[in-house]
């Protein structure tokens, strides 16, 4: 009798394979949304994940460097260096500003730091170096992708030629892309000398954070030193804050239509089958046989929509970063398990739906 | 079930009513009828279209509510029995055949034999071995893997038949069972039930409009506006 639940699917062969369709579609919606999240998650936040400082010294009006405004001067970089413990104090300045090359303009998440410092530059490399002087730029890839920057040619940056000397990954904040210059250059863009966003601290080998942090917190008025922990957590909390329930809308939109989808396919079936389902309820079929079939071609539609979802979503993800190079995707086997998992609970969900009209079958439309 | 029910009457009815209410308006199928079956009888319900004789049968199978009047099942009180015992009831011992035999398209011969087997909770094995044996009974093991859509009337008859006594049913319910067959086809089918129905003492329940049945009747019951006259 499990045939009966795929062979009466099968008999409407356009219907099923719209279903099928519609539901795989929603499918790679979530996995896309999935796997954006995750990318934006890892370029927003890899960053300050790649840069191993033990503190990060910022205003301590601000908790993370997505959305917070920090100025602090060379005076307190100074006295930040000079804390006890402190083996290096890397001040880094972070602008926004705008790149042309001809037609080609983007704006950028500039990021002054000082190279020598070896904190506060590019995470990641996909090609050349860093910047060692102040003629030169690091791009980021998505952003090198899409506005057609290649490696090796000269930018302009506020009437500054600049050549690009090397492409970054894990750099792609979605709504904006780092680009990596040194410090003093960054200082000469707006004209304020000494002037720093945060300063990433490491300690001393085998220093204590703890004193670092309060010696810095206790003497410097209005700045806040977060361990590497903690400040990534408040850019992640950060990031989440303004992408996830967009993420969630969508993700529960889609989730609404698949699960409305099922029960409409399901429900249909048994409304042009209630003749046969008569039969079954007058022979003696127990209530839960007859659950059970539905229950099986919910999760029969759910497992094959799934599969073909797999099948669709690695090459509409390709089509879409060659499309759109700023939109950075990253899947893993446990998103994709999730939404796996998530598609077959409302799959169920679905058949219960679509299980209360057998109720409404009665034994003696079999005898009509 | 105690001897005394066992020896007792399959079936009994005593005055019988059933009263559907459509939209306050009362139709009254059936009218004080009683009358008792007893094991390996074959009663003919004759009757019009329209007598109330499907209405019986289902009262009769336990499926529809008598509004008065009370009828016992097997030796007990049909309200005694739990919607849950009336589903087992109908699995292992009642068996049904429909008018056109309603054979479930989308399973073939044998699993549309099979399926009845699987309600009354035989193992997979019994009831391959056991669909197996009735198809050959029947003369029919060559449709074992066919679909109701490719077979004939004749066909279509036996495995309906094959359905109806799978579960070793003792009590055998036949709606207008040869409604639309012609006469070699009703004689045919109505000879293999009572075949079948003796085979296995069963006791069997015919509504028909059909005066031919009658030579196959152990007793019929004239039926005529939900009364028996």
């Amino acid at each position: 009798m499990d045939m009966y639940a795929f062979r009466t699917l099968r008999s409407q062969p356009l219907r099923l394979i719209l279903t099928i369709g519609g539901i795989a579609l929603c499918i790679v919606l979530m996995f896309f949304l999935l796997a954006v999240y995750r990318g934006v998650a890892d370029g927003s936040v890899e960053y300050i994940r790649q840069n191993h400082a033990d503190l990060w010294v910022i205003q301590d009006n601000a908790t993370n460097i997505l959305r917070g405004s920090s100025l602090i001067s060379m005076d307190q970089i100074n006295a930040i260096a000079r804390a006890p413990g402190v083996r290096t104090a890397a001040p880094v300045l972070f602008l926004l500003s705008t790149i042309r090359n001809g037609d080609r303009v983007g704006t950028i998440f500039l990021t002054g730091f000082e190279p020598d410092k070896g904190l506060g530059g590019p995470p990641q490399l996909a090609w050349g170096r860093g910047p060692r002087a102040d003629d030169e730029i690091v791009l980021d890839r998505s952003f090198a992708l899409k506005f057609g920057f290649k490696a090796g040619e000269e930018v302009d940056l506020q009437g500054r030629r600049l050549k690009i000397v090397g492409i970054s990954r894990g750099t792609n904040a979605f709504v904006i892309q780092y680009a990596f210059v040194t410090l003093r250059f960054a200082r000469k863009l707006i004209g304020v000398p000494g002037l720093a966003t945060c300063v990433l601290v490491n300690a001393e080998p085998g220093a204590e954070i703890g004193p670092i942090r309060e010696e810095i917190c206790d003497v410097l008025a209005g700045l806040k030193a977060y361990d590497q922990e903690t400040f990534l957590a408040n850019n992640v909390r950060e990031m989440r804050s303004g992408f996830l329930p967009l993420l969630y809308t969508v993700a529960v939109i889609g989730a609404i239509v698949l699960t409305a989808i099922l029960s409409l396919l399901l429900s249909v079936n048994i409304l042009e089958r209630r003749k046969d389902f008569a039969i079954l309820k007058t022979l003696g079929s127990p209530l839960a046989f007859l659950w059970g079939m539905v229950i099986k071609q919910a999760v029969l539609i759910a497992s094959v929509s799934c599969a073909a979802a797999l099948l669709l979503f690695f090459p509409l993800v390709q089509v879409v970063e060659k499309i759109s190079p700023e939109v950075t995707t990253k899947s893993t086997v446990g998103q994709i398990g999730g939404v796996v998992a998530a598609v077959l609970v409302m799959s169920l969900a679905s058949s219960l739906v679509a299980i209360r009209r057998l109720r409404r079958i009665y034994f003696l439309e079999a005898f009509s | 079930m105690n001897a005394a029910a066992m020896s007792g009457p399959v079936i009994r009815l005593e005055k019988v009513t059933k009263i559907f209410d459509a939209s306050g308006h009362p139709t009254t199928a059936v009218r004080n009828v009683s009358f008792e079956a007893r094991r390996g009888e074959m009663v003919l319900l004759l009757g019009p279209s329209g007598s109330g004789k499907t209405t019986l049968l289902t009262i009769i199978a336990g499926l529809a509510k008598p509004t008065s009047g009370s009828m016992t099942l097997f030796g007990k009180g049909v309200e005694e029995y739990s919607p849950a015992e009336l589903q087992s009831l109908r699995a292992d011992k009642i068996g049904f055949i429909f008018q056109t035999f309603l054979l479930i398209d989308s399973l073939t011969a044998g699993e549309n034999i099979e399926i009845v087997l699987r309600f009354c909770r035989k193992r997979r094995a019994e009831r391959a071995r056991k669909t197996r044996a009735l198809l050959m009974e029947l003369g029919i093991e060559h449709l074992a893997g066919r679909f109701p859509r490719v077979m004939s009337q004749g066909e279509k008859q036996r495995v309906a038949i094959a359905r109806a006594v799978a579960n070793d049913a003792e009590l055998l319910i036949a709606d207008e069972p040869t409604g639309s067959l012609e006469t070699q086809q009703a004689v045919g089918i109505m000879g293999l039930l009572h075949t079948q129905a003796k085979r296995r003492d069963a006791t069997v329940i015919v509504a028909s409009h059909d005066l031919r049945l009658k030579e196959y009747a152990d007793r019929t019951l004239h039926l005529q506006d939900g009364e028996i006259r």
